[in-house]
């Protein structure tokens, strides 16, 4: 039975998991920074990166532990190698090199996205491939039909702000704090989502993507305008979220042959809305809607180190000398979009 | 025991391996970049890939990609072969291979920073520390080390200011470590950075 090593250190979550071939998360620890961060109100690059510098050895060692495993009982090491924070990365694929060196392991340099791109398959052996997966976290928001492993065919992205960004923007404007995807989701439980017109940018648009930058402004003017309650911003906006993911959905379907499935991944996933709303969309189109555990949405080691498992068989492995990525689209020829950055 | 050190906090990058104080192998590159992408197949290029019973890494300061990578590879090899690990600070090795060349004497130790500052340090004729690493602006370096022999990257910018002394541009080289003054050894590999994050919390950006 194979046996991968999972790490994860893109952005503010450093994670260590131990998966198996049997899809059973064998061991997992993840340590989230949300404190170092909260006080900036955002992730700060810097900050991240000595927080993962600090803490992943001791979670890799706690994870071996528990699992009562050795490296030598391990088919390979796989870490995240990009896209994301830089000098996280580095401290992930460096450990993940010197790892598998030591112990005569394969290396697999993952893509993040491909992480989230094949966990729900992790939790849901049944989720054969071609699915369509809605990827929106806060750092990406994509539409991508997943066609086999290492098999990406890119139909949208954000021109502009990842929609879990836009909630963490939202959240802050309204003085909840950091993280905000769950404390926006709280609060619009209490708001009228119709009290507070706002935008939904590209609706009914020709082209296939995605943008929050207008919408994330509106929220700005609401707010300074003293004249909503906050739970009525946070519901409308809610709302406006889940109507543009909705439409943007429903054009990627018109323009392909309906896959079996629709999936949703990522940190926005975790959204109890969104997760309703898709889950009717799928319904509409006859397809399954399969929305992965919510640990398994936000970052995790467990998806890293599942991608690893469904590489294994590939051969592909990568060389001690391979560079980290800061920007790595899943679908090389997918054409660029204006604004996209790394959300590409 | 075999000890192998790993020194990446700078732009130099290098690593040597130890049996006792004797020096088995080495490899000593002056990078600028690439250190995460290099560091890990320079030690597998080491006899027996590098494998120790024991890990030396520099804690830094330097750069602060270049002392994350070294550490978290020391922390992982430790892990992997159930070694043991030790740290030192960048300027305690300068002084070290300073003192290896120029004899017994005491020795500063002046580094580039970020931000115009530099990170320097000084050291007495044994190694022992006398002022740890610290990022000083160039006008309080000059004001602070009264060590003739000035060592590292920015040793020749230091002495000109000063007026005075003995310059040696020195980059660290792992080969140094049979001169570290034990003492200089600690069991903490934490990072030295020498200098806090560029960010600002929320509550001080509104006030300011």
């Amino acid at each position: 039975m194979a046996l991968v090593l999972g790490i994860e250190s893109s952005c503010d979550e450093t994670a260590a998991a131990l998966v198996d071939g049997d899809r059973r998360i064998v061991a997992q620890r993840i340590a989230s920074q949300d404190e170092e961060h909260a006080p900036y109100g955002g992730v700060v690059p810097e900050i991240a990166a000595r927080a993962h510098a600090d803490r992943l050895a001791p979670l890799i060692a706690a994870v071996l532990e528990e699992a009562d495993v050795t490296l030598d009982q391990c088919d390979a090491i796989a870490a995240t190698a990009g896209p994301g924070l830089i000098g996280g990365v580095m401290v992930g694929l460096v450990s993940a090199k010197a790892l598998a060196m030591a112990s005569g392991k394969p290396l697999l340099a993952i893509n993040h996205l491909e992480g989230h791109a094949l966990s729900p398959r992790l939790a849901d052996p049944a989720l054969e491939f071609p699915y369509l997966l809605l990827l929106v976290s806060g750092g990406h928001c994509q539409l991508l039909l997943v066609e086999g492993v290492g098999e990406y065919r890119r139909l949208a992205t954000t021109i502009d702000d990842a929609l879990g960004e836009a909630f963490d923007k939202t959240a802050k404007l309204l003085g909840l704090g950091y993280p905000g995807g769950p404390a926006v989701e709280k609060l619009a439980r209490e708001g009228d989502p119709k009290a507070v017109p706002l935008p939904r940018p590209l609706v009914g648009s020709k082209e296939p993507h995605f943008s929050f930058a207008g919408l994330k402004s509106a929220v700005l003017r609401a707010v300074e305008s003293g004249e909503h309650a906050d739970a009525d911003i946070a519901a409308g906006f809610q709302q406006a979220a889940v109507d543009c993911l909705l439409d943007r959905t429903r054009r990627a379907l018109d323009r392909i042959d309906t896959p079996p499935a629709l999936v949703v991944a990522g940190g926005v996933a975790a959204n109890q809305t969104v997760r309703g709303a898709l889950e009717g969309l799928a319904a509409e189109h006859d397809m399954r809607f399969v929305a992965p555990p919510l640990p398994l949405c936000t970052d995790n080691a467990a998806m890293i180190a599942w991608a690893g498992i469904e590489r294994l068989p590939l051969g592909q492995f990568d060389p001690l000398d391979v560079a980290a990525r800061p920007r790595w689209p899943l679908d090389p020829e997918a054409e660029a979009v204006r604004g996209a950055g790394v959300k590409a | 025991m075999r000890t192998l050190v790993i020194d990446s906090a700078t732009e130099a990058c290098s690593v040597a391996l130890f049996e006792g104080r004797e020096l088995i192998a080495h490899e000593h590159h002056v990078l600028g970049r690439g250190h995460a992408e290099r560091l890990v197949p320079m030690i597998a290029h080491l006899p027996e890939r590098g494998r120790a019973g024991r890990i030396a890494v520099s804690r830094g300061p330097g750069s602060f990609t270049g002392v994350r990578v070294g550490i978290a590879a020391a922390r992982a090899l430790a892990l992997a072969w159930n070694a043991g690990l030790v740290g030192y600070a960048t300027h305690a090795m300068i002084a070290a291979m300073a003192r290896a060349e120029r004899g017994a004497q005491p020795v500063a130790v002046c580094t580039r920073g970020g931000h115009g500052e530099w990170f320097c340090a000084q050291y007495d004729a044994e190694g022992r520390e006398l002022f740890a690493p610290a990022s000083l602006k160039p006008e309080y370096a000059a004001a602070s080390l009264s060590a003739a022999l000035v060592a590292g990257g920015e040793a020749e910018t230091l002495v000109e200011r000063r007026g005075a002394g003995m310059a040696m541009a020195l980059w660290p080289d792992a080969r140094g470590f049979a001169h570290l003054n034990p003492e200089a050894l600690t069991s903490d590999v934490a990072a030295i950075y020498g200098r806090a994050p560029d960010a600002k919390p929320v509550a001080a950006r509104e006030r300011t």
